[in-house]
Formats: structure tokens, C-alpha cells, sequence
């Protein structure tokens, strides 16, 4: 069985609101909704960054009572009040999402808020003091869980950890359940929390942008000046299924699934991005070959560009590679407005591939020669050919799907 | 029923493992078929404020399992994938590095590398956590040791971690077969590896689900789980491939299947509908009946809920036939190894088709009468016929995997 995919609902949590209509506006202004991050003390190193979009304690109401909510981790709330509203337009009634309905969600970080509680109360109290609720709410796959629960999903339930590439490998074997009939829907996304402390580790590490005596603290992907991204949290779910079936429910899909697939750069650190431009090239054209595709049926680009020194310069001679001697599409860069992790990013692959005009890539002034690459400057996105967004994960996973605009 | 239906039937020509019983399958094979227990007194964490004082440590690595120096300050989690990796891989006939061609990991885990960050965490809330503590973060992401075992194979092809609790492993070796299968990788590295640490070892305990003694699946009186630690790998690639290298075809994998109970987030379906559910997923994908099953390697945590669950289940799949179908439970002697269980049960299903017999679960007490288990026990027992067999992994949110595997064709015990 080899059955056509279409996303026919999407559902979000995030620093803009709920749902894709704020994400979008957010996008169509470039700006980004980002707030101080709380500091404990110890946490941050002095002169660090300060910034990110948080999701806040937002009114999930209409979608997850509050009593239901407080049995459960933030990305919990964020993941099963972002699958409810994915399930919405299905017209299913409370939100059920059936016994062959398969759930593949990734996370960077888990429940990192309650991971650092269970284990700051085993250190602290003893470790016969440790938290039953704590510990069943800290696993990676417990947002996942959560979302089969409340929706009735009785399909395989996936949850990918693979930093920064998880969402489109999630939003990859997701339609490869349901292409090959293995099931019949399939829930798909991303969700991650923010606590301070992943903040202040994110710091440590390099990754964040930071302000200088020149410039504010801002993500610019491609620029010349990048020097880190902007952490975000939050939670996007797409609702996937066979064409066929939406169609014939009068469901107007979203876009349809193309193509996937992922490469591994070896020459990546385990905490940084590598050099492989080959490699990940010859990955990409083996994803384009396998659906009889090639760089010039590509009309748009969703970049995974974040600001990241190093990840940024990977990306964007990728791209280059690929498109050799032919023009280079648009590119976008939501990452400028959404920030790394948390469900933007796969929101704004959505709002793109529904051609959506996208506003101007904040913090871009200045080309990297290096690079070579002038993100979206503002407007509507071209009409045609096919949409490639990619990811490239530190530590050298990566992962692209295409998709086509209906 | 024939185990041809597939259109690229994929098998497994490589085996690797790190457990309590030891570095390497050589370590594990004596130990499965003896049914010795390598649970016991352990050192990995400090556990002298728990109800529970047992685990299934790895020993420390003899010096022909230690790595170079440079990948001296991988986590253990990192370094219990790589041996197996790299076990399996020699194991697989193959040298060197696996540039060339898609080649893809699929890695399960339930806590990465927790250990470590728990260490970092020590030191950072003690005012300590400058740049130099910072490598023990480094492999705290659950996608470090598939990430290492890639990057030390120098692996091209997509690179994939799974953290579905229990059901990691199991979960990413399905994943490795759905990419063989379609073509979209010619060989796959699938497995998965998880270290012990405070926090599952306090988590389990605050649960009440660690058992005092060494775990007891299916047993009358059991009172748990008893975790562990280690790494299992599996070299997967396309049967054709596999014959035209001339690399040893050690079993085939002919089918997965998993499911979600979507009921709780620790309990299962008393019913065992849930796992019913992906071992039928797991039959229809392999083209096999339940009549063609001839030996199960149990999830068998020895926990009540979990086992009672489990035989539910496998009442559904196998009918009046249930209690006549062999099943050992791999926990009893290794442990509840989590995100990497399912591949050190793998492991050991494939050793136990290659050898024809099933291994005997560890423990001599009397099995729970609720249960009409035919629990292998005392002596491998020989498996009749030319059998399928299934290993099941159930896990934590009701996530729940299965596998399919035969002998390799023409491969006589």
C-alpha cells in the first residue's frame, strides 16, 4: 500500500498564543515574542543571554481543564492541548483520535522542569523521598502518552529524540506509518519546555545569542554577525492522514507529504554541527531521488537556519551544493521570529507550505560571503514548485521532507 | 504459512552486547543458557537509603572491551553502544567504516545519559559547574550514544534515537526495519543502550515496583523489577545483500508491530489489550500466524500488573495455545535494562532461534498459578520444529512494541 499523506490539522502552543493563527501573525510582523528568562541564582553566567519566548502559564482551558492539567508536566499540557486542536478540523467529537491513530512526537529536553525537581528532591530529601508523579511525568515519551491518552490514540506511539532534526523525523515516520496503511491517522509534532536551568545550559554551552556592545541579543540566521540562536518552548501537533479519507470527509488538506528522509554528518562534535556539505548533499538528492525528484522541482525552502555560527554555515553551503548551478529558491529563516526548539519552527513549515506571506527575517542586515545565502526579505512567497524543509541537528543528525502546496 | 510474503526480507548478521553478565555475546550466551542471574549487589549509585539494594550492573570493562583513549570521556551510555556496535558490526563481517552506501542507526534509550548529568548536577548546584564539568552534559542528550555509534562508524545515512520508555529499542529496531524495507537504507545499525542512575533507580523505588530480591517473572510470589544496565545491537540488511557478501545470516526479522494502550501512564490494560494489539501488528507484518510462534521472550518485568498484563495478551494472540507456547523471560538474569531492553531481548531471541532452543528464566521459585505460563526454566528447552518467535517490550504512557524473528533460511539448529 502506498497511500498519498496530507496534514489536515494543526494545533500549536506557543510564546505568540494558541494555535497557528498567532504564530502566523508572528511571522508576517518578524517579530519575535521573547521575554526574560528568571535566573536563579547560579544558574547564568554573568553577561549570557537573557532572552527567550516562553510559553508562560497560558489559559489551556478550552483545551485541557486545568484539573486534568495539574496531573501533568508543562509539555504534557502543551502536547495534548496542541493534538486537540490538530483534531479539530477532523470534526472528531472530544477531540478522539481513534484505536489506529499512531502518535510521533519529539522532544529535545523532555520534561526537563520535572526531571530537575525529581532530581534536586532525591539530593536534597533522600532518594526515598522521590515523587511517583514526578518520575512517571519525567520521561521523554510522557507527552506522547499523555496526547494517546486524552485523544484515544490506540497506534504506535513514537517519541523521537533527536535535538534540533526530531520534529521533521517525527513529521517523516508519521506519514510513513500512514502511507503504508500501517495506520490510518497519524498525530505529529514537537513539544519542549524551557526551564532556566536548560536556558542556563544552553548559555554555557555557546549556543545562545548574547548581546555585544554593537548589537542587541538576537538571532540572526545567515548574517554575518550570527552568534547563536534563541531558545523557545511550546508545542506544535499536525494531524496526518490518507488523502483519500480527508478528501472524501470534504477535510481541505493542508499539503501533502512528497518525500523524507535523513543523512548524518560523522564529522559533527556531539554537542556541535560538522563539515560534511557533502555528505548531507548526497543525502538529500538520495531523499529527492527515491520520490523521482530533483533541486529544480524545489520552489521554497524552509531553513533550519537559527542563527548558530556553526549550523548556519552547514546549512547554507548545503543548500548551495544542492542547487550547484541553478538559481536558489527562497529561503526562509523562521527561526529569527520562533526561535530553536518548541513547535515553531514546524508551524511555520506548515504556514509556508500553505504559501502564507511571511514578513522580513529579523536580525538579517548583513550577507555572510561565506555563506552566500539572503534569506525571505518580506512578502508573499512564490507560487510554485515543491517546499524542502530541512533541520541539521548538532551532533550531525539530519532530516528533510518535502511537501507540496495543494 | 511460508516467512516469504515480504518483498525484501531483512536479515540479522550481526550481534552485539553489553549486560551484567558481561562484555559481549560471549558474556551473555553461557549466562542465558545456564539461566544464571547476574543480578545482585551493585556499586553504580548510591543506593544504601533505598528498600532495595539490587541491579544488574555491567562489570568494569575488561581490557580487550576497553576503548581508545580519546573516547575515554563518552558516558557510560555512549560507551556500552559503541562495544556493541562495534561487536556487532565485526560480528556482521564487516570492516572499517560505513561510508559507503546508505547505511542507517536506529537507536533506542530511556535515560542517555543521565549518570552523568546527575554528576554534573552535584557539582552544579555546589557552585561547581565551570566549563571543564560541562563534557559530563554532553552526552546527557538521549540522542548521544546512536549519535556516537554513528559517528564512530562514520554511518551517512539517517540517524534516528527513540525514547518510548521500555519500548525504545524494540521501537527503533522496527523503525530499521520500515527503513530496509523500503528501501531506504541497504543496512541499519538498530539497538539501543541505557545506563543505571538515581533517578530511575529512585523513580522505580518510589513506585514500588523494584523487587528485593532478584526480579522473578511470572513467578507466584513476585514483587517486581529488578533494573539493569547495558547495550544490545543488531546489524540488520536486505537477505539478498546479506547472501551476495557471503556474511552469515544469524535469524531474519520478519515483522514489527506496536500500539498504545492510551489507558495510563504507568499501568497497563489489565485486559493486555493494548499489547495484543501490537503483537497481532507484529504477526500480520511478518506474514505469520500465531500457530507459526514457537517461542516468546517475554517482556517479564516481575512486576504483578505488568506480567498478569502480559499473559492477557498473549492469551489473545495464541488462544487454547498459549500455555503450551515456550517463554523466557531475559529480565530474570540481566535485568530491566529500559530503553535498551528490547535489544539485549533481541539478542537473545535470535541466540535462542540459532541454537533452537529457549533459554531458561533464572529462579527456581513457583510460577504465579493465575497464569498458565510454560515458563522455560532449570534447562534450555529445545524448540520444536522450525518456529517463529516473538519478543515483546511494554512500556511506560502504555507504549507497546513487538518483533517477529526466524531462523535464517536454510539455517538448521
Amino acid at each position: 500500500m502506498n497511500r498519498s499523506v496530507v496534514i489536515t490539522g494543526v494545533g500549536a502552543v506557543s510564546a505568540f498564543g494558541l494555535g497557528l493563527g498567532p504564530i502566523r501573525e508572528g511571522l508576517l510582523a518578524g517579530t519575535p515574542r521573547l521575554t526574560e528568562v528568571e535566573r536563579p541564582e547560579g544558574y547564568h553566567r554573568a553577561g549570557g543571554a537573557r532572552l527567550a519566548a516562553l510559553v508562560g502559564a497560558p489559559d489551556l482551558g478550552p483545551w485541557l481543564p486545568a484539573g486534568a492539567g495539574r496531573r501533568m508536566s508543562p509539555p504534557s499540557r502543551f502536547a495534548v492541548a496542541a493534538a486537540r486542536m490538530a483534531l479539530r478540523p477532523a470534526g472528531d467529537e472530544g477531540e478522539r483520535a481513534g484505536t489506529e491513530t499512531a502518535v510521533f512526537l519529539s522532544t529535545a529536553f523532555g520534561p526537563a522542569s520535572f526531571s530537575e525537581k525529581l532530581y534536586r528532591s532525591i539530593l536534597t530529601d533522600g532518594p526515598e523521598t522521590a515523587s511517583p508523579f514526578l518520575f512517571t511525568e519525567c520521561v521523554a515519551n510522557a507527552p506522547a502518552a499523555q496526547v494517546a491518552i486524552a485523544c484515544g490514540a490506540g497506534g504506535p506511539s513514537v517519541t523521537i529524540v533527536q535535538r534540533e532534526a526530531g520534529s521533521l523525523i517525527a513529521l517523516g515516520r508519521g506519514a510513513s506509518e500512514v502511507t503504508s496503511g500501517r495506520t490510518s491517522r497519524a498525530l505529529v509534532g514537537v513539544v519542549d519546555e524551557l526551564p532556566p536551568m536548560a536556558h542556563a545550559l544552553l548559555d554555557r554551552y555557546g549556543a545562545l545569542a548574547r548581546a555585544t556592545p554593537e548589537s542587541a541579543e538576537v538571532a540572526r540566521p545567515f548574517d554575518r554577525r550570527r552568534n547563536g540562536f534563541t531558545a523557545s518552548e511550546g508545542a506544535t501537533v499536525l494531524l496526518l492522514e490518507d488523502e483519500d479519507s480527508a478528501r472524501a470527509r470534504a477535510t481541505r488538506p493542508l499539503a501533502r507529504i512528497r518525500a523524507f528522509g535523513g543523512a548524518f554528518d560523522a564529522s559533527a562534535s556531539r554537542v556541535g554541527w560538522g563539515t560534511g556539505v557533502a555528505t548531507l548533499r548526497q543525502g538529500l538528492l538520495r531523499l529527492l531521488d527515491r520520490a523521482g525528484l530533483g533541486p529544480r522541482d524545489l520552489g521554497l525552502v524552509v531553513s533550519g537556519a537559527s542563527g548558530s555560527v556553526a549550523g548556519d554555515r552547514l546549512e547554507a553551503l548545503v543548500l548551495r551544493a544542492l542547487f550547484a548551478d541553478l538559481p536558489l529558491p527562497r529561503i526562509l529563516a523562521p527561526k529569527a521570529v520562533t526561535g530553536e526548539y518548541g513547535g515553531g519552527f514546524l508551524a511555520s513549515v506548515v504556514l509556508a507550505a500553505e504559501r502564507h506571506p511571511f514578513g522580513p527575517t529579523p536580525g538579517f542586515a548583513e550577507p555572510d560571503p561565506e555563506l552566500g545565502i539572503v534569506p525571505h526579505g518580506g512578502g508573499a512567497l512564490p507560487r510554485g514548485g515543491l517546499l524542502l524543509a530541512g533541520s541539521l541537528a548538532a551532533g550531525g543528525s539530519a532530516f528533510w521532507v518535502v511537501l507540496e502546496t495543494l | 504459512m511460508p516467512h516469504e510474503a515480504r518483498p525484501r526480507r531483512i536479515a540479522v548478521t550481526g550481534l552485539g552486547a553489553v549486560s551484567a553478565a558481561g562484555w559481549g555475546v560471549a558474556a551473555l550466551w553461557p549466562a542465558l543458557r545456564e539461566g544464571r542471574t547476574a543480578l545482585g549487589p551493585f556499586s553504580r549509585i548510591d543506593h544504601t537509603r533505598h528498600r532495595t539494594h539490587v541491579a544488574g550492573q555491567v562489570p568494569d570493562a575488561p581490557f580487550s572491551a576497553r576503548l581508545p583513549r580519546h573516547l575515554a570521556r563518552l558516558s557510560f551510555s555512549e560507551r556500552f553502544a559503541l562495544f556493541a556496535a562495534r561487536e556487532a558490526v565485526a560480528d556482521a563481517g564487516l570492516a572499517g567504516p560505513l561510508e559507503d552506501g546508505p547505511v542507517g542507526v536506529f537507536f533506542g534509550t530511556s535515560t542517555g545519559g543521565l549518570l552523568e548529568s546527575e554528576w554534573y548536577l552535584d557539582r552544579f548546584w555546589q557552585g561547581n559547574g565551570g566549563r571543564a564539568a560541562l563534557n559530563l552534559m554532553a552526552g546527557h542528550q538521549l540522542n548521544a550514544p546512536g549519535d556516537a555509534v554513528a559517528r564512530h562508524l562514520r554511518v551517512t545515512g539517517p540517524v534516528e534515537t527513540i525514547s518510548s520508555a521500555c519500548a525504545s529499542a524494540a521501537l527503533a529496531i522496527a523503525a530499521a526495519l520500515r527503513a530496509l524495507q523500503e528501501g531506504e537504507v541497504e543496512l541499519a545499525i538498530a539497538g539501543g543502550s541505557d545506563c543505571l542512575c538515581a533517578t530511575t533507580y529512585a523513580g522505580f523505588n518510589s513506585l514500588r515496583s523494584v523487587d528485593e530480591s532478584p526480579c522473578r517473572p511470572f513467578g507466584q510470589d513476585r514483587g517486581g523489577l529488578s533494573l539493569g544496565e547495558g547495550a544490545g545491537v543488531l546489524v540488520l540488511e536486505p537477505l539478498e545483500r546479506a547472501r551476495t557478501r557471503g556474511a552469515r545470516v544469524r535469524a531474519q526479522l520478519l515483522g514489527a508491530g506496536a500500539s498504545c494502550d492510551a489507558n495510563h501512564m504507568t499501568a497497563p490494560l489489565e485486559s493486555g489489550q493494548g499489547a495484543a494489539a501490537a503483537i497481532a501488528g507484529a504477526l500480520a507484518d511478518a506474514s505469520t500466524g500465531p500457530e507459526q510462534v514457537g517461542y516468546v521472550n517475554a517482556h517479564g518485568t516481575g512486576t504483578p500488573l505488568n506480567d498478569a498484563a502480559e499473559w492477557a495478551a498473549l492469551v489473545t494472540a495464541f488462544g487454547d495455545r498459549a500455555p503450551r507456547v515456550p517463554v523466557s523471560a531475559t529480565k530474570s538474569i540481566v535485568g530491566h535494562l529500559l530503553g535498551s531492553s528490547g535489544a539485549i531481548e533481541a539478542v537473545a531471541t535470535v541466540l535462542c532461534l540459532e541454537a533452537g532452543e529457549a533459554h531458561p528464566t533464572a529462579g527456581d521459585g513457583p510460577v504465579d498459578s493465575r497464569l498458565k505460563v510454560d515458563l522455560v526454566r532449570g534447562e534450555p528447552r529445545r524448540l520444536s520444529g522450525d518456529p517463529a518467535a516473538l519478543s515483546t517490550s511494554l512500556g511506560f504512557g502504555g507504549a507497546n512494541a513487538a518483533l517477529v524473528f526466524a531462523r535464517g533460511p536454510g539455517e538448521a539448529a
